[in-house]
């Protein structure tokens, strides 16, 4: 719209001047040439002296030649042929031209009319003439073409104006409409379609948008529903398994009891099978906690828990006291005791499994929270697995069969990320590993504990307390 | 010794191992399939101890709990499928006195059997106990609050009795736990409070305001002779 209305302008712009210059310069050709003329029969008609007769004749003769006013000055006396206009009229820079002897014109306003003034001497007559050319119509028809001209500009630049608007909305709106659609299905919003409202190009763009919006949504909904299908299927699977795998775990539990009393053949298939079971039973749960994690089925509980006597009481009921070492004073925090004893079970477990001997668990608090600290002195981990060591049945070794699911670490991260907090891993090899569960203590520590107590519908005024 | 336990769980496997473990362990244990069948048998002889599952045929563990509770004070174990969920609480509140979780090896089992059992032994070389109009008597296995018997589960009764036996004291859950349901280590504290929850349902005037079973923020539980 710019780009017309700037073009129509200059296009009006200069055709005006180019007219204006011709007509103007015509208007002065034509003047100066009657000039000439009028000079000439100035010359013919008055005397080396002219005498009033003389003039009045000239006078008539130009009458009769054309309408314009003549003003003239004999040296003795001025003249003019009309009563309006008079030498007085008569542009002083003109005049000085004229004395030169030189045909001159000028332009000029005499009573609201517009003039073109040719000035000339006549030649030993003495006299200088000049004749006022009425330029009121030339004038006045600039004007008009002028007019014309800008209401022509105008209505142009308002058509384009208007040609703007209707093109724009014909294609920058289905344009940004389609770049919103694009935007709100690449969000998510799998239902988004363009309304097919024209059958040219921009129909059959949406046609296509379309076509392509209702490809992704079933392709999506059929993976998320693929994925929920098998997500239920292990959830399903694992507690299938339950009802076999209890008969099992019971039955190997009282093999288990029968070792000593067994005949000698028996008693080592007896023994890895009680083993199995066990590695089983193990595999089944952690495969019953992961698919529990990953369709956020947890339920958290929150009770007041300190960790230094999880800790101990994890390591006596599994009998580790003689190969784990226990450090670090009472601190109590806001947590799942079970989810906790799962993460810290694990953590030692395995650190018992690759270190061997002389395990070492600090529990503590620092600027961030709570911790504990779960260091072994077995090999190490290669740098190049450490990233994956919370992976889902990753294998330091492939070739070595490991008492664990494999899911372990996975599990313990998870559930300790649900506590919110996390498990960091360092490690050296040839020096050994350490895990660091990390978690959060929302409310400040005290002596006993945290105030709050959830089980507990009422409430006690005063805090009384000595363990028996 | 030979207490009679009535086992109500409807995979034939897990039923009879059970049943082997148990009468290994010196048990009596008669069998149902199914929750209808359990309670018949269970109205039909004096059981000792029951144990039962959660998930059975005919009618749910729930409800066999709750049939009991209506009649008895017999000691009952649920073998529940996790203890993650609501399902244990649903138990404990419904009147069992403990839970196992499957799987489960069998040397556990006889473990909670047994300790049930001994909550479920009267004792009458301990001394009645008396505090205000509460009369708690350890041999007859009785408590009464004035005239009225307060009905309580063996358990239950085990845990007035360790509260009231040193007034004023605080005790927390874990020592709760070891004292009264034999808990080594790591037992479930949900046993506690449920248990005293419904403790003070029986005992206390108004549950929500316990004159006798006070919670102490933080650390445990206490009884106050007031």
């Amino acid at each position: 719209m710019l780009a017309a209305g700037l073009s129509a302008a200059a296009l009006a712009g200069s055709s005006y001047l180019v007219v204006r210059e011709a007509r103007l310069s015509d208007s002065v050709d034509r003047s100066l040439d009657q000039a000439r003329f009028n000079l000439v029969l100035a010359g013919e008609t008055l005397g080396t002296t002219p005498t009033a007769e003389e003039i009045a004749l000239l006078l008539d003769a130009y009458e009769r030649r054309g309408v314009f006013v003549t003003v003239g000055s004999t040296g003795q006396r001025e003249f003019s042929s009309s009563l309006s206009v008079g030498a007085r009229q008569v542009p002083s820079d003109l005049r000085r031209l004229v004395a030169t002897g030189q045909l001159s014109y000028k332009r000029t306003e005499v009573a609201d009319m517009r003039y073109l003034v040719v000035g000339g001497r006549v030649p030993e007559r003495g006299t200088d003439l000049y004749y006022f050319f009425s330029e009121e119509r030339l004038w006045d028809e600039l004007a008009q073409l002028r007019n014309i001209l800008l209401i022509g500009l105008l209505v142009l630049v308002l058509l384009a104006g208007l040609v703007g608007v209707l093109l724009a909305r014909r294609t920058l709106v289905p344009v940004a409409r389609a770049s919103a659609a694009a935007r709100s299905l690449a969000e998510g919003l799998l239902e988004t379609r363009l309304p097919i409202e024209r059958t040219d190009e921009f129909g059959a763009w949406a046609a296509s948008f379309n076509e392509m919006a209702e490809a992704l949504e079933a392709k999506i909904t059929a993976l998320s529903e693929a994925q929920a299908r098998e997500r239920r299927f292990t959830a399903d699977v694992a507690h299938e398994l339950r009802t076999p795998l209890t008969a099992l775990v019971a039955e190997a539990s009282m093999l288990a009891e029968q070792l000593e009393r067994m005949p000698a053949e028996a008693r080592r298939p007896a023994e890895l099978l009680v083993a199995d079971v066990r590695r089983l039973a193990d595999l089944v749960e952690d495969l019953m906690e992961i698919s529990r994690l990953e369709a956020g089925q947890t339920r958290l509980r929150e009770e007041d828990v300190d960790l230094s006597s999880l800790v101990g009481a994890i390591v006596r009921s599994r009998r580790w006291d003689g190969r784990v070492r226990v450090d670090g004073g009472e601190v109590v925090l806001l947590s799942d005791p079970r989810r906790l004893e799962r993460i810290v079970a694990n953590l030692i477990g395995n650190a018992l499994e690759h270190g061997g001997r002389d395990v070492a668990v600090r529990v503590g608090r620092d600027g961030i929270g709570a911790f504990v600290e779960v260091t072994d002195h077995g090999t190490g981990i290669r740098p190049e697995d450490l990233p994956h060591v919370f992976d889902r049945f990753y294998k330091t070794d492939p070739a070595r069969a490991t008492p664990g699911s494999g899911l372990g670490l996975a599990i313990a991260l998870e559930n300790a990320r649900l506590l919110g907090g996390d498990i960091d891993v360092w490690s050296e090899v040839g020096t050994g590993t350490r895990f660091t569960l990390r978690l959060p203590v929302t409310k400040p520590l005290q002596g006993r504990g945290p105030d709050v107590s959830r089980h507990d519908d009422d409430e006690e005024r005063q805090s009384e307390g000595e363990e028996p | 010794m030979n207490e009679r336990v009535l086992l109500v769980e409807d995979d034939p496997s897990i039923r009879e191992i059970t049943t082997l473990g148990l009468t290994n362990a010196g048990f009596r244990v008669t069998t149902a399939p199914d929750g209808r069948e359990g309670l018949i048998q269970f109205r039909n002889t004096p059981f000792d101890l029951v144990v039962l599952d959660v998930m059975l045929p005919a009618l749910d563990g729930y409800d066999v709990c709750r049939e009991i509770r209506r009649e008895s004070r017999v000691p009952i174990i649920m073998l529940s499928a996790k203890s993650d969920t609501v399902d244990v609480v649903v138990g404990l509140e419904l009147g069992a006195d403990d839970y196992v979780t499957k799987p489960f090896e069998m040397p556990e089992l006889v473990a909670r059997a047994r300790a049930a059992l001994r909550r479920a032994t009267a004792e009458p070389e301990e001394p009645h106990l008396a505090h205000g109009e509460l009369e708690i008597d350890p041999g007859g296995f009785t408590a009464r609050r004035g005239d009225r018997d307060l009905d309580l589960t063996a358990t239950e009764f085990k845990l007035l009795l360790e509260l009231a036996r040193r007034p004023g004291q605080v005790f927390t859950r874990e020592l709760l736990l070891e004292r009264v349901w034999n808990y080594d280590y790591l037992g479930d504290s949900r046993l506690v409070d449920v248990a005293v929850q419904r403790l003070r349902g029986k005992v206390e005037d108004d549950p929500k305001q316990p004159r006798f079973i006070k919670t102490v923020r933080g650390v445990g539980y206490r009884f106050d002779a007031s």
